[in-house]
């Protein structure tokens, strides 16, 4: 038996081909990256070693990167404060039996998510329209002066496109709250019952608290989210008006594809690698299980 | 049985027409109509010509039902194209993806080898790395091998990113499989190959299930990979392109272009009507596991 299952062709044939897959298309990939962040490179001609000269062009001295760390921030800010706050509140409304039309409500809220962007974009992009969107014309329908240039004003842009990102995927953090809400055991609710505690206590209490991990990667992704932000924005403003939506990854992709700046592009792509990885960490060390968590508990409610 | 049984879920205790729990259901239903008006708007303005779409009726329903805008979208644009190119690309990735995951799945959970934890771990590191950054080396990749506009340059990355978490869905079936199968197998006379094929291949059927609709769904959906990939590559199109492609070319038919994007959506709205439970299902997984 033992023998059977160490059968060294067969290993060879069953793991080559995942292997092969990923370190061509993912894991070297990123060695480049960070590898030709530190030359100078037009993406076909041999690269030129230049230490940190893209960095401190980038950090230093690159007016847009300021522009694009901003724009990251926006736009992590309105996907986290929106896509959260509204899908704990439908996930316990879904989670509560005595709320009809479930099924239904679950499939409203999830459905944008199985859109493609471009679909997404286009629609939105029809709604902020500024000569004959849905918005503008609705405004003008109800007689209310208000019409907005949403895509092409240098302030709102940036919410406008961040705005139809967190309408796309509030459905899949509902998605991730309602299964873990499923997993908390009945007996919390009905212990906290006898307490007296009313619903709104029992679920700021329990479901809450209990729920974490699942915020954890919650704001894990739509924090990221924000710095890694560019389908919406290549798509509804190419980045403009001037530089008012640009992000790091509008830079990678700027300086590669139109400037022929590979190196350059690369860095502002190790950046990007690096500020998702510092979120990872410093989410994780939020979240971490200490004496005094951040969601205290009160005396009351004794639950773990 | 509910958790909340004994709440409305404002707070109060059941009070089923207190105001406020009235509210919180409007509220409910409002929301629903938001997320959901967009895309019934663009179901009805595919089939509208351009003067009820702008003028006489933005909002409501088709006074007349213009079939005829589908029928141009597929016969005067390169619909069909851009669908067919889809559909190869999703099966291809989703073929590709399950047969990589699943045999590297097996090799790690049930063979004896040096290294296995060190190969999973290397695997499961994919879903860290985020597609955006690592999009232009791919793209040098993709042209080196000199697969440049063949449906290869798409299904190959697109396996590549998908290949973490289908092996992480794969990887508790796999746990849970007891041992005796393969004992059995083996005394029977099965070979590896047998084991793997007529054994364990059909128990992991549900989970197979689980990762062909989500990888279908990101494959057909997928914009940033395909958008440099093949996007000046007029017959490599997906759909997701088309639709941009659409509104560079065709802006004065929008009764046209609705049409085509309802056709872009369509699919992905039946797979996950018929499979919610899976694709919700696939989707907190990799979530659970990300965090």
């Amino acid at each position: 038996m033992k023998k059977y299952l160490s059968n060294k062709k067969a290993i060879v044939v069953f793991v080559l081909p995942a292997v092969i897959l990923f370190l061509t298309f993912i894991f070297i990939p990123i060695l480049q990256v960070f590898y030709y962040s530190f030359f100078k490179w037009d993406g076909v001609n041999q690269a030129t070693f230049i230490g940190l000269d893209n960095y401190i062009r980038l950090i230093g001295k690159d007016p847009t990167f300021k522009i694009a760390n901003a724009n990251g921030f926006k736009f992590g800010l309105v996907i986290t404060v929106y896509q959260l706050v509204l899908a704990t509140i439908f996930a316990i409304a879904v989670s509560d039996k005595r709320i009809r039309f479930r099924k239904f409500f679950r499939t409203a809220y999830f459905i944008p998510v199985v859109l493609s962007v471009t679909v997404v974009c286009q629609l939105w992009g029809n709604v902020f329209n500024a000569d004959n969107g849905l918005l503008n014309t609705l405004m003008k329908t109800l007689g209310i002066e208000w019409s907005q240039n949403w895509l092409n004003d240098r302030n709102t842009a940036i919410y406008t496109v961040a705005f139809v990102n967190a309408w796309q995927w509030m459905g899949y953090q509902f998605a991730l709250i309602v299964a873990g809400i499923k997993s908390i055991g009945e007996d919390f609710y009905e212990a906290a019952e006898i307490d007296g505690a009313t619903a709104l206590k029992a679920h700021w209490f329990i479901t809450l608290p209990l729920l974490k991990d699942t915020f954890n990667f919650c704001l894990l992704i739509s924090v990221t989210g924000g710095i890694k932000a560019f389908a919406e924005i290549d798509i509804m403003t190419g980045g403009g008006p001037g530089n008012a939506t640009n992000t790091l990854t509008y830079i990678m992709y700027n300086h590669a594809f139109g400037r022929q700046n590979f190196g350059y592009g690369l860095t502002s792509a190790s950046v990007l690698v690096m500020e998702c990885l510092v979120i990872i960490l410093v989410l994780n060390w939020l979240f971490k299980d200490r004496e005094t968590p951040l969601f205290a508990r009160k005396k009351g409610v004794d639950l773990v | 049985m509910s958790k909340t049984k004994k709440y409305t879920a404002d707070g109060k205790k059941a009070q089923p027409h207190s105001l406020s729990s009235v509210l919180f259901t409007v509220f409910l239903w409002a929301y629903a109509i938001f997320s959901l008006y967009p895309l019934l708007w663009m179901i009805m303005y595919s089939f509208k010509d351009n003067t009820e779409i702008f003028q006489t009726n933005p909002f409501g329903l088709p006074k007349v039902w213009r079939f005829e805008n589908y029928v141009n979208a597929w016969n005067q644009y390169d619909v069909p194209l851009y669908f067919k190119n889809s559909v190869v690309v999703g099966a291809g990735t989703v073929i590709l993806t399950i047969i990589c995951a699943m045999m590297f799945t097996f090799a790690v959970t049930r063979l004896n080898w040096k290294g296995r934890e060190g190969a999973r771990t290397l695997i499961s590191t994919g879903q860290f790395i985020p597609v955006q950054a690592i999009l232009l080396p791919v793209v040098q990749t993709v042209s080196a091998m000199g697969i440049m506009g063949t449906y290869w340059s798409l299904i190959l990355p697109y396996a590549a990113i998908n290949l973490a978490f289908s092996c992480m869905v794969y990887y508790g079936f796999f746990k849970g499989i007891p041992k005796e199968m393969e004992e059995a197998a083996c005394i029977d006379g099965a070979n590896i190959w047998q084991t793997f094929f007529l054994i364990i291949m059909p128990l992991v059927g549900p989970a197979t299930m689980t990762i062909a609709i989500y990888v279908f769904l990101s494959a057909w959906n997928e914009f940033l990979l395909a958008n440099v990939l093949v996007g000046t590559t007029a017959h490599m199109k997906t759909l997701p392109l088309g639709v941009l492609f659409f509104q560079g070319q065709f802006t004065t038919d929008w009764g046209s272009m609705g049409a085509t994007m309802v056709i872009a959506s369509l699919p992905a709205i039946l797979v996950y009507c018929l499979f919610s439970e899976q694709v919700e299902g696939a989707m907190t997984t990799s979530g659970a596991v990300k965090g």
